[in-house]
């Protein structure tokens, strides 16, 4: 596979939800025998999908549609239940506050850390550090533990980590919107910048406006692909659903 | 390393990241630093040495050469085993909960965490090793049967390790299984010759079951220690069987509990 792509075959992914589930040993032991208690969803179900290498791949969709666990598959946080995933290339993902940030370590220390888990030597960070600490603005913070940053330093630095060590593939789960106007716009022209040097984006993100920047856009429904194509059609299409659902619950609401 | 694949190169980088943060975290805040690693292992060694050694007037055994002689020496030999297989027990738990929290947000292999900390916590075993040898070799008690040390450790990390990935997994689920592993190590400890010796468990006028005896003969940890003993305390050739059930224990059990580890810690960014 070339470098970059990533490509979903037939996934569908079961989260098991168990009440009463025995958290001590003890527990366990105690309730051996009888009959456990669990909730199966389908937090995904049957998605195929391709994205080429050095595409910008926004995906949309109601809360809880599943956006975040395709992103955490495509990660390799989680193992599909059925089907595969394949990322293949250097991948970098800001998933949401903090991204593999280690609360006790300074930020600097995590940057180290973040790199290690990307594969880059120390040498390399340290050639980049000045880069990501000045991108990030969070200054002499950076040798503070981050469990003292406020939000907005945390996805300021856990941006400027994944941004500026060359990912092949960036995945990112609507975080931006934490950090202030003039950092927001600063992601943007970096985003665009990555783009343009061949990095493949997925971007999940309420943000319609943003959408229509993606080469190509997915709508998910419940854990369905509904529908995959030019950013302007699959907007209007989830558009015209969120706006058909809002008259239904108007007419109730009468 | 150019011939070695990203994903391995990634791993030895994180495992090295994660042995250097455990080796910086274990001392960090204190001013004495590294003379703590020190000065542990010799108070521990001192106690023990006092109440079994000085009260209870246990004999050291003896030595072919007379020349190290010293109930502190022996139980110094065993002890850095001892330590060295529970700091791996004890430590996988440690290290698997420092980073589950990380793996719910990115990826990374979970087993550099486990592997790291090993390192680290071998790096202090060889600390107080290194204390052993300038003690015993200003006692002129070196031969050629050192080589057999640095193998009992070896087995004794393996051992430990793995048992660690398997109840470090557990210890992930059920939150009770480190209080568990605590409460069967210290009963272990006494399960093994270290504050005394295995000619004192095959008197015949003592009342110890024979079951009792074969369990503190040819339980893993016992083997390992014996070897230690051999090859700094007696300068001896271990022997054969000995070594073969020492080598048998840490591989089998090594293999499983990495079988299980790379099973079950997928799952881990799934726990609640």
């Amino acid at each position: 596979m070339t470098i970059g792509a990533i490509s979903v075959d037939a996934v569908s992914k079961r989260f098991r939800l168990e009440r009463n589930r025995p958290s001590s040993l003890k527990e366990a032991i105690l309730r051996m025998g009888r009959t456990r208690d669990t909730d199966e969803f389908w937090v995904l179900q049957d998605i195929n999908l391709d994205i080429g290498a050095g595409s910008f791949f926004g995906l949309i969709g109601h809360n809880g549609s599943g956006k975040s666990t395709l992103l955490r598959l495509m990660a390799g946080i989680h193992r599909p239940t059925l089907g595969s995933v394949e990322a293949t290339g250097r991948l970098s993902a800001l998933l949401e506050l903090g991204t593999g940030f280690h609360p006790d370590l300074t930020g600097r220390e995590n940057v180290y850390l973040n790199g290690a888990m990307l594969g880059i030597a120390r040498r390399q960070m340290t050639a980049s550090m000045n880069d990501i600490i000045e991108f990030s603005g969070i200054g002499d913070f950076v040798d503070e533990p981050v469990k003292i940053y406020s939000s907005g330093m945390y996805v300021r630095l856990g941006f400027a980590v994944a941004v500026n060590v060359e990912p092949d593939i960036l995945l990112i789960d609507e975080v931006m919107a934490v950090g202030d106007e003039e950092f927001q716009r600063r992601c943007l022209k970096h985003m665009d910048m990555l783009r343009d040097n061949g990095t493949t984006i997925v971007l999940v993100s309420h943000n319609t406006d943003l959408m229509t920047e993606c080469h190509q856009v997915g709508w998910l429904d419940h854990g369905r692909l509904l529908k995959v194509g030019a950013p302007d059609d699959v907007v209007s299409a989830y558009l015209a659903n969120v706006d058909a659902t809002d008259n239904t619950l108007n007419t109730r609401n009468i | 390393m150019p011939s070695l694949s990203p994903s391995v190169r990634k791993s030895i980088t994180l495992i090295y990241h994660f042995a250097e943060r455990e080796s910086k975290s274990r001392y960090k805040r204190s001013v004495l630093g590294w003379f703590w690693s020190f000065l542990n292992p010799l108070v521990t060694v001192g106690v023990y040495w006092f109440v079994f050694g000085a009260i209870y007037g246990a004999a050291p055994p003896e030595t072919s050469n007379h020349n190290a002689e010293s109930f502190g020496l022996y139980l110094f030999t065993g002890l850095i085993i001892w330590t060295l297989f529970t700091g791996m027990v004890d430590g996988s738990m440690e290290w698997l909960s420092s980073v589950s929290d990380l793996r719910k947000k990115i990826y990374f292999p979970t087993e550099t965490a486990l592997l790291g900390g090993a390192a680290s916590n071998l790096v202090q075993s060889s600390l107080e090793v290194v204390v052993l040898l300038v003690i015993m070799a200003a006692l002129s008690n070196i031969g050629w049967t050192l080589v057999f040390l640095p193998v009992a450790m070896a087995l004794a990390l393996g051992f430990g390790l793995g048992l660690g990935f398997i109840v470090s997994v557990l210890n992930a689920r059920y939150r009770d299984v480190k209080y568990l592993v605590g409460i069967v190590l210290n009963v272990a400890f006494f399960a093994v010759p270290i504050v005394y010796t295995p000619e004192l468990i095959k008197r015949d006028d003592l009342p110890v079951p024979e079951i009792a005896r074969i369990l503190v003969e040819w339980n893993p940890v016992s083997l390992f220690i014996e070897i230690s003993r051999d090859a700094v305390y007696f300068l001896q050739v271990p022997l054969w069987n000995r070594f073969l059930a020492a080598l048998a224990w840490s591989v089998a059990t090594f293999s499983i509990g990495w079988v299980f580890f790379r099973r079950q810690s997928m799952s881990i960014s799934e726990e609640p």
